[in-house]
């Protein structure tokens, strides 16, 4: 495993990597936009 | 190429993976640095803010149980009773807006409020304790109810 | 583990094992008195040099040629030990220590500051401490399963044994549905937390986005060459 770094294997798992990141990310920046607009309509 | 790649990255990083490797070291040092800086001032910070050292902790305690419960004849009890109720059990005063989604309606505690609270609160008692003495020896005249209809 | 020996002869390869390890144990003590400081929250400040004296030990010795842990593994297994230290403190003051002195300055001070869930009829619950709907099944679920967990596959990943790897592959996904699950709850119910609070939204973001370790360790645990992880 350790001699190929540049395989089609190790290529698919960098994008899924990537995706995966930007999933995660994503889903926790949309909580903060969601509360901070329950902020904007409410009188907290 | 192999031998190239293993002497500049570290171990376990193949050179697919190092961009990624060394965001994420950066990341996570910046993480670490700022938890452990907030953990170090959360406590004496929070204390500050609620108005330490001029109130101590069980004064600010006090307060805090005043302002959660809305009511100003709450006392901080401390050492409290092992195994008692919760201190809050039962009360009927903490004030919300109750439904599917309850809403607090506590007051707001900015830097150091609980000291002005706590010293308009004094004041107010004190206003409170100086009227009922001296209402007798004006004789039976109530100064609340003073101007007439 | 074996990449970087240079090769001085018969014996050269056990003298090379030998003072690697002596000088991955001496950087290790500098850097778990920093972790057992800095997992104390108020001490933090005392641990943090010590920590960064450890990693640039460790550095140090990487670069005279010594087989040491790569920075970022070290990195990783001692900020899962301080994230989970730092969780279990406030979590079980909130639910063992409710009613001391400290816990009702420090936690209901923070959550009338941060989230109004530890403000809330804080101390009402026949079980004491926070009152927010879900927050204290939160608390029984996660100090002794995912915590407990997570510092004893820290602690083997820090050993570079591959169970510790795994095992913490597996407790960094259980943050992931923590972060998700609890995040998720506190919208649903963000009149209680936000409310009335000094800082709503923005403090208690600003205050705990710095827990999202699980976040950071996923990609690199499945991206490492897993060779490195000794049985």
């Amino acid at each position: 495993m350790s001699g190929s770094s540049t395989s089609d294997q190790d290529r698919k798992r960098k994008r899924a990597m990537i995706v995966f990141q930007i999933v995660i990310y994503s889903w926790i920046l949309g909580t903060f936009l969601v509360q901070l607009y329950l902020k904007s309509i409410s009188d907290w | 190429m192999n031998t190239k790649a293993k002497k500049d990255l570290p171990l376990g990083t193949t050179e697919t993976y190092s961009t990624m490797h060394k965001w994420l070291q950066r990341a996570l040092f910046v993480c670490l640095t700022c938890l452990v800086i907030e953990g170090a001032f959360t406590l004496p910070g929070i204390a500050i803010w609620m108005g330490w050292p001029t109130l101590s902790l069980q004064q600010i305690c006090s307060e805090l149980e005043k302002v959660r419960y809305s009511d100003d004849s709450r006392e901080c009890i401390y050492p409290y009773p092992l195994f008692g109720p919760s201190e809050g059990a039962g009360q009927t005063t903490a004030k919300d807006v109750w439904g599917i989604q309850p809403k607090p309606l506590y007051r707001r505690i900015g830097f150091r409020d609980l000291v002005r609270f706590r010293d308009e609160r004094l004041a107010r008692q004190a206003a409170e304790k100086k009227k009922q003495t001296e209402a007798p020896d004006d004789g039976t005249q109530a100064p609340v109810a003073a101007p007439a209809p | 583990m074996t990449t970087l020996t240079k090769s001085a002869g018969f014996g050269g390869y056990d003298a090379h094992q030998i003072a690697s390890q002596a000088a991955q144990r001496r950087a290790d003590y500098w850097m778990i008195s920093g972790t057992l400081l800095m997992g104390c929250a108020v001490l933090g400040l005392i641990g943090l040099p010590l920590f960064f004296r450890g990693i640039w030990l460790q550095s140090q010795a990487a670069k005279a040629g010594l087989t040491m842990r790569p920075t970022i593994v070290t990195l990783i297994g001692y900020l899962v030990i301080i994230d989970s230290a730092l969780n279990s403190i406030g979590w079980t003051l909130d639910l063992f220590a409710h009613h001391t002195l400290i816990n009702r300055v420090l936690t209901t001070g923070w959550g009338a500051m941060f989230d109004g869930g530890y403000f809330w009829h804080y101390n009402e619950l026949w079980l004491g401490g926070a009152g927010a709907p879900g927050e204290k099944a939160w608390e029984i679920s996660l100090i002794p399963v995912l915590f407990c967990a997570r510092m004893a596959a820290a602690i083997g990943l820090l050993q570079m044994k591959r169970w510790g790897q795994q095992w913490l592959i597996v407790t960094c996904w259980m943050g992931m549905i923590v972060w998700f699950g609890y995040n998720t709850n506190m919208t649903i119910f963000a009149d209680v937390r936000y409310s009335h609070i000094t800082f709503p939204v923005w403090g208690w973001w600003l205050y705990d986005i710095w827990y999202i370790t699980p976040f950071l360790s996923l990609p690199y645990l499945h991206t490492v060459n897993r060779e490195i992880f000794s049985d």
